[in-house]
């Protein structure tokens, strides 16, 4: 094939519609197309651009993380709640159920009802002759009343009612229910109202303790943790060196209310058991 | 359905949604525009790649058409400036001076050529090879006018430059081309 030399008259048979000879031999080349995965991708895009969609590569993505979001969110919140019942629930549900908070028994309870009364406490009441024995609720610590022998005297720190407008006690919308409450937190168990029936004719002390002057041992006294009867009786259940370990034990993990308040029941429980020496300062 | 309208009015058609007026005017003008990448950019990646970049920038500026030129300058205005910044990136351009020294050859004397009768087959290998060496701005403008059509003005219009400078262009582009055919 001769190829013309003349670049003007060359130039004028490319631009006239055949484009010339070498238009001829251009177009006998290879006719390349594009593969149809190009055809499959323009097209879709072309189809998503019209149907006003963001491209299709991360929307499961987005998705699956708003769900996974939604998922998350609902557990911790559940979590959350639930750890908020259960700080919130151990009073309120061991209220309702058999124990009630114990608060230390003080002389100063005792000292705010009558005289008779007081002396009515030495002997030891059958739980049958409680007036409030017919609520169900009340019964078992009607059971317990015993308390005649005096607690010792309760360590500043340790027995102190809370200081409210009562001189000794929080103020309590339920009066004789709460002293029975008082008197029976400490000896939930029929184990502890035995024992407390032998000590009851030992109540010299407590008698003591009563001259006391009344303002003088609030201003001393601290006010005490809540703390649920629900542990004392777990401590009671344990034997009398076991349960001298474990006040011992809560006096090294810092849980000294915890500690006064299993060792006084101790006492009550076990009156004549010499407590170990480092109790002792516990135990005053 | 569609076939007997132009391109203008097909693209405007898909501005307004019709997604079968974009499949009308891809299928006219897929294999041009391939085939110009191809011949432009010599890699069938890069061809590859430029092509679904030029039709995904067409879709984008859908809504921007307006009917002033015919819509296969835009459309290969699209890809020739992807081309040239592919061009950018990749080597530097053949000198000015490079490409007289061709013109020189070429204006030898005929005698002095030699002047061989090739096949058919030699004839389209040699012109592929020739449209490789061109360099990059002869082989665009040399290829807007063979594959696409357009006249003077029109590359012009899309490279950028005068009309008297696409026509320095493809004067070169064929020295060239006829070189590759006189060795």
């Amino acid at each position: 094939m001769t190829m013309p030399r003349d670049n003007h008259q060359d130039l004028d048979r490319l631009l006239d519609s055949g484009s010339g000879d070498l238009g001829d031999l251009y177009r006998r080349l290879p006719r390349m197309e594009p593969p149809r995965r190009l055809d499959r991708a323009v097209l879709g895009e072309a189809a998503r651009a019209v149907r006003g969609r963001p491209p299709r590569r991360h929307r499961w993505m987005v998705g699956l993380g708003s769900a996974a979001g939604l998922v998350l969110a609902a557990g911790v919140a559940w979590h959350v709640g639930q750890d908020a019942l259960r700080q919130q629930s151990p009073n309120s549900a061991q209220r309702g159920m058999i124990v009630v908070p114990v608060e230390p028994i003080t002389e100063t309870r005792r000292k705010r009802a009558p005289p008779s009364e007081t002396k009515e406490a030495a002997p030891i009441s059958p739980p049958q002759t409680t007036p409030t024995a017919a609520k169900p609720g009340l019964s078992r610590r009607a059971e317990a009343r015993p308390v005649a022998k005096p607690a010792p005297t309760p360590p500043a720190s340790a027995a102190a009612p809370p200081p409210t407008a009562s001189p000794a006690v929080e103020p309590d919308p339920f009066p004789a229910e709460s002293r029975m409450r008082d008197e029976t937190a400490t000896s939930a168990g029929a184990a502890a109202m035995q024992a407390e029936q032998d000590a009851a004719a030992k109540n010299e002390p407590a008698a003591a303790a009563l001259k006391q002057p009344e303002s003088k041992r609030v201003r001393t006294e601290a006010p005490p943790a809540p703390l649920s009867s629900v542990e004392l009786r777990r401590d009671m259940q344990l034997a009398p060196d076991d349960w001298l370990a474990h006040i011992e034990q809560l006096l090294h993990q810092g849980r000294r209310q915890q500690a006064i308040e299993s060792l006084r029941l101790f006492q009550h429980v076990y009156p004549n058991r010499p407590l170990p020496p480092n109790l002792h300062a516990l135990d005053h | 359905m569609g076939a007997d309208k132009t391109d203008e009015e097909l693209m405007l058609a898909y501005a307004e949604g019709d997604l079968l007026a974009f499949e009308m005017l891809y299928s006219r003008h897929r294999g041009l525009l391939y085939r110009f990448l191809l011949r432009g950019l010599r890699h069938r990646a890069d061809a590859d790649e430029l092509f679904q970049e030029t039709w995904s920038r067409l879709i984008a500026a859908r809504e921007r058409y307006r009917p002033d030129a015919k819509f296969t300058t835009w459309l290969l205005q699209i890809a020739h400036n992807l081309i040239i910044d592919r061009f950018r990136r990749q080597r530097p351009q053949v000198s000015a001076e490079e490409a007289d020294t061709v013109l020189r050859n070429l204006d030898a004397p005929e005698s002095e050529q030699p002047d061989h009768a090739l096949s058919e087959f030699e004839q389209r290998r040699r012109l592929q090879l020739a449209l490789e060496d061109l360099p990059d701005e002869q082989r665009v403008a040399f290829l807007l006018r063979i594959e696409g059509g357009l006249g003077l003005d029109e590359i012009g219009a899309i490279t950028g430059v005068g009309r008297e400078t696409v026509k320095s262009r493809l004067r070169y582009a064929l020295a060239r081309i006829r070189a590759r055919f006189a060795t």
